[in-house]
């Protein structure tokens, strides 16, 4: 072995430390301090009246569980959850499937179907809201003219319907995303078994059920991971289209935190809801980690 | 499997339908930016057909388009000139997508190559970094940035992006690592060469693709962000979904200026994502398929 | 109608005019509904957005007064090379300011101003941060009229001001000229002054002449025939016969609630400071509004005043009884179809005698011109006051805020002298920027003018509890307007309680 100058004697042994190092310092600082000074801003209030923020107890954490506005933000954000997680699982892997080929054309599909990543959330919220207006939208105007929709029927201001209209947008946006994530796990899938079935003269559907589903259940677990991680989350296109309305319609907990955080001042309030809002995703993540036996 | 010649048309059709009704918003957007406002609000909306414009294109980006040009604009433009904009967020994005790549790609090998102990539940860890709410992560970096001076600065935002970038790019970086064989690193261990040259020498050019695909994804986060990029920035840099929401005014938003801003804004993350699209397409299973 | 048919006709009807075979007010109206209102005549086309249309008056007359620049000049000898930020709301004014205006300031002072312009929410946003932390990264404070009460320690009082720096004042600045009733709504709470009156979106009654005309009808004078008008220009023409600003949760539902609440008599408050909407006159006002609700455009409860503005310019909707702001955008051809057709009165006069202070609480002032008003003042954060103060002092001066109003698009003024200024006078015709609705606007500000109460919840009231659930009731989650007047009552006398 070459003789090596001490300070690079840790680059030549097999001790991560240094490689992590970076990683380690960044995280303590951005992601360990916030943590930290949440945990201390929920036992501490901003006083409007005195301009300091002064200690509290548990007045804030004892506010939470007694705070219908929580609980039903805390609904919102679960039925959103599950439903935008469901529809852009189900739909991600439908494209995937479709997408998988190699004839000419589809390469440029699948170039096109990424362009809804590159919009903002923010500015897919505004497209969307001009597209769902009662009076002016192109896609009120087209469920009109089918007739699913009257036009006495404003979709976001409608309680059964508003949170249908948000999760259009977050949908349309985050779908190509999965079907990225399939379509690299579909890539990867060994041809064996495929050619087997076919000897067999097995059904597509079959096919899909007993060996592709089977074969993707890993990807499908990261796709749901990291997706579910960013959607628990969201903000953008609530905030955007609704404003949590009609009433509490689309209210989630993360408007809620932002609302208490920068409207009213409430610091110590928002950080209590944030940090639950952390804790609801530290166990589902973990939990859903154990049980899809993701190991990294 | 082998498709007969006409379920290969049928799905020729059916993929061009899909993915037309995902493009279709998107060609909504584009068309808008081209649209004076009494097209914007006609009624039935104006799909195909519409007066065309190139104002909302000369106010936001404060340029004359000659031929067509229907009014002076301003020097310096009007409220809605945006150009610098997009340099802010296009330094924004490049430096904290550079950051991030830089130090994930060295966790990553790390985690890759070598076996150590809480190995799972350190990329978990890395990984619950993002589950923080960004509310939540925006008041204490208020603070800090008050303090340190980073407040409305481009280096304030580039370490915030990189940070709300590392987890994904850590886990994609590791992915890509993972696909590379670890025998070529053992051999070039017993040749007695150093983890460090390994790293630099063999592993990184092998790991390009990977590294191009993870820095896209990354620059789309950081060009897209709307929260941070709100609160720790004031007058002297504002990123693009920032600045997208002043077209709201008092008296009205300026859908078709709106429109401009965010049809040029997916010019350059699209190309980079058609760029990498192959690498992409590869990697972004996370590792998920390796037994 | 495509542009070239448009020409075309114009052609012919211009021809028709000079041979006499139509008489003026026929030709100038069928021009006003091709989207060519007088001042758009030779101007090309413009625009109210971009802040840089070109106003009817000429161009040489709007430029600040050599004097008023000479005295910044001299003033600010000591500040020059100092940065002064302000975040705004994008109104009018502070977009005619931001794009047009302070670069004479900048050039006469050697003062940098860096103007932040955002939607209201947002300017809410960086306004309570930088309070709270104390920062002093505004130098000025753009405040809403409903955020005064929360601020008012932060800011300099303008007369102290004022007083204290004999040396910076500017002459002939006259803070008498400021209308004693904004004064009073925006910015006076407890004793202090929180800023100068900066702009005023008030509540008018705007209407379509054409329709009213075909319907044989003139402006309403009572709420109540307001409400037959609305209802019978929904079932005899195509357009809804109201429109509103009625998304959940945002503040606009709240201004409209008002506006019908004090002209039934009703008040957000009693003396006794208790929540009072949910009484017998604000039933009444609830019951009122669902009957107008029904002439408006389903899209109402998803829109703020963007919306609501948008179906008036579209000709969706014939009436609106909303934000004087709004008219000169309605005039302005290119991007309106009722560019000369609209006209303004003073809103509706109430149901029965309004409230007076002594009867409501915190200082909220009955009355049908819902004002939404907004002041300007130095922070006490700032490190640069003095300079701050300079420019607060110029940007609110008579001969700056006549530049605001016409480059401006005719927003309404603060000052009473600005209302006479020949300058703004000469935008007294149809066409973008018009100042033919100010006549209103004035009057409105001296006798019905409505104003929210001050204190320092107000924010969160004004802006969640109460929209949140009036939310809920126009989407049907109430039995009925009592419950929910009575559940609005409940969340907000526990939060101001609290």
């Amino acid at each position: 072995m070459a003789a090596v100058t001490p300070h690079r004697r840790w680059f030549l042994s097999d001790h991560p430390a240094p490689w992590l190092l970076p990683l380690v310092a960044i995280l303590v600082v951005f992601a360990i301090y916030p943590l930290i000074y949440n945990v201390w801003l929920s036992f501490h209030e901003y006083a409007s009246f005195r301009r300091r923020v002064e200690y509290v107890g548990w007045a804030n954490w004892i506010q939470l569980f007694n705070d219908p506005r929580m609980w039903s933000s805390l609904t919102v954000t679960f039925i959103y959850f599950f439903a935008a997680l469901a529809l852009q699982l189900v739909l991600g892997m439908a494209l995937a499937l479709l997408l998988d080929a190699d004839e000419p054309g589809f390469g440029l599909l699948r170039g096109l179907l990424t362009l809804t990543l590159v919009i903002p959330p923010a500015v897919t919220g505004m497209m969307f809201l001009l597209m769902e207006d009662p009076q002016f939208g192109v896609l009120s105007w087209l469920l009109n003219a089918v007739g699913l929709l009257t036009p006495a029927t404003p979709i976001l201001a409608t309680p059964s319907l508003a949170l249908a209209g948000v999760l259009l947008a977050d949908v349309w946006q985050w779908t190509p995303f999965m079907v990225l994530i399939f379509l690299a796990g579909l890539r990867g899938l060994p041809p064996e078994p495929y050619e087997a079935a076919m000897l067999d003269g097995a059904s597509w559907w079959t096919v899909f059920t007993r060996i592709t589903l089977p074969m993707m259940a890993k990807v499908i677990a990261v796709a749901v991971l990291i997706r579910g991680i960013d959607l628990f989350r969201v903000f953008d296109y609530i905030f955007v289209m609704t404003s949590g309305g009609p009433g509490e319609a689309t209210y989630t907990l993360s408007l809620y935190a932002w609302q208490q955080t920068f409207s009213f001042i409430k610091w110590g309030y928002g950080a209590t809801l944030s940090l639950l809002m952390l804790v609801i995703v530290l166990v589902m993540a973990n939990l859903f980690i154990w049980l899809a036996k993701v190991r990294w | 499997m082998r498709w007969s010649r006409s379920t290969s048309v049928l799905r020729q059709i059916a993929a061009w339908l899909a993915v037309g009704v995902f493009f279709f918003p998107i060609f909504f957007w584009v068309t808008t930016a081209f649209k004076p406002a009494y097209e914007i609000f006609n009624q039935p909306p104006s799909v195909w057909t519409f007066d065309v414009t190139l104002r909302n294109f000369e106010e936001v980006f404060g340029i004359s388009l000659g031929f067509l040009r229907q009014q002076e604009v301003l020097p310096g433009g009007g409220n809605f000139y945006m150009a610098p904009r997009l340099l802010d967020s296009l330094i924004v994005g490049l430096f904290s997508t550079a950051l991030a790549v830089a130090v994930a790609t060295l966790a990553a090998y790390a985690l890759s190559r070598m076996a150590f102990r809480g190995r799972h539940h350190f990329v978990n860890w890395v990984l619950s970094t993002r589950m923080m709410p960004p509310v939540a992560v925006a008041i204490p970096m208020f603070f800090i940035f008050r303090d340190t001076g980073l407040m409305d600065t481009h280096l304030g935002l580039i370490l915030v992006h990189a940070l709300m970038n590392l987890p994904l790019a850590v886990l994609l970086m590791k992915s890509f690592f993972d696909d590379i064989p670890a025998e070529i690193d053992e051999s070039a261990l017993i040749d007695g060469a150093s983890r460090w040259l390994i790293f630099r020498r063999i592993v990184l050019p092998m790991a390009k693709g990977g590294i191009a695909a993870t820095a896209v994804l990354c620059f789309i986060f950081s060009w897209t962000e709307f929260l941070f990029a709100l609160t720790l920035t004031q007058t002297s840099l504002k990123t693009v979904p920032v600045v997208s929401s002043t077209f709201v005014t008092s008296t009205g938003t300026a859908w078709g200026n709106m429109a401009a801003l965010g049809a040029v804004a997916m010019v350059p993350a699209f190309i980079f994502i058609l760029l990498v699209q192959r690498h992409l397409v590869r990697g972004l299973t996370l590792g998920s398929l390796k037994q | 109608m495509r542009d070239h048919d448009r020409k075309l006709f114009l052609a012919s009807l211009t021809d028709r005019y000079v041979k006499r075979q139509i008489d003026r007010r026929s030709f100038l109206r069928s021009a006003g509904q091709l989207g060519l209102g007088l001042g758009a005549f030779g101007l090309g086309v413009t625009r109210p957005f971009g802040g840089h249309f070109t106003p009817v008056a000429h161009a040489q007359d709007l430029r600040p007064d050599p004097d008023v620049l000479a005295w910044v000049r001299e003033v600010s000898k000591p500040f020059a090379g100092t940065t002064l930020k302000l975040a705004t709301e994008s109104t009018p004014p502070s977009n005619a300011l931001n794009s047009q205006l302070k670069q004479y300031f900048e050039e006469a002072s050697g003062i940098k101003v860096e103007i932040e312009v955002l939607p209201l929410e947002q300017v809410l946003q960086k306004l309570t941060l930088d309070i709270a932390s104390q920062l002093g990264t505004y130098d000025l404070y753009y405040i809403d009229q409903s955020w005064a009460a929360s601020v008012s320690r932060d800011v300099f009082d303008p007369r102290e001001q004022y007083a204290a720096k004999p040396d910076l004042a500017m002459p002939n600045w006259n803070i008498d000229d400021f209308l004693p009733a904004l004064v009073d709504g925006i910015c006076v709470y407890e004793d202090r002054w929180v800023g100068v009156p900066y702009d005023i979106p008030i509540f008018i009654m705007m209407y379509r002449r054409d329709i009213y005309e075909q319907l044989g009808m003139s402006a309403p004078t009572t709420f109540e025939e307001y409400l037959r008008q609305a209802q019978r220009i929904s079932a005899e023409t195509d357009l809804y016969g109201a429109t509103g600003q009625m998304k959940s949760g945002h503040y606009s539902l709240e201004c409209d609630w008002t506006a019908w609440l004090w002209g039934h008599g009703g008040s957000i408050f009693n003396a006794d400071r208790k929540f009072s909407g949910n009484d017998e006159l604000g039933l009444e006002a609830m019951a009122y509004w669902d009957q107008l609700y029904k002439t408006m455009p389903p899209g109402v409860t998803t829109w703020t005043w963007d919306g609501q503005g948008q179906s008036i310019a579209q000709g969706v909707a014939a009436t609106m009884m909303s934000w004087g702001e709004f008219f000169p955008y309605f005039d302005d051809p290119s991007a309106t179809k009722v560019s000369g057709l609209m006209e303004a009165v003073r809103c509706p006069a109430p149901v029965r005698s309004l409230r007076t202070v002594e009867e409501t609480g915190f200082g909220e002032i009955p009355g049908v011109g819902h004002q939404g008003g907004s002041s300007l003042a130095v922070s006490m954060n700032s490190k640069a006051p003095d300079a701050a103060w300079i420019f607060m002092q110029w940007v609110t001066c008579q001969d700056t805020q006549v530049l605001i109003t016409t480059l401006g698009g005719g927003t309404g003024p603060t000052r009473n002298s600005v209302y006479d200024d020949p300058r703004v006078i000469a935008n007294n015709r149809v066409g973008p920027g018009t100042t033919r609705h100010l006549n209103v606007v004035r009057e409105t500000i001296a006798k019905d003018m409505g104003s929210e109460p001050d204190l320092p919840e107000w924010a969160e009231l004004s802006n969640d509890t109460i929209p949140v659930r009036l939310g809920k009731y126009f989407a049907g989650d109430y039995g009925s307007a009592k419950e929910a007047m009575d559940d609005i009552a409940k969340a907000v006398d526990g939060i101001v309680r609290s």
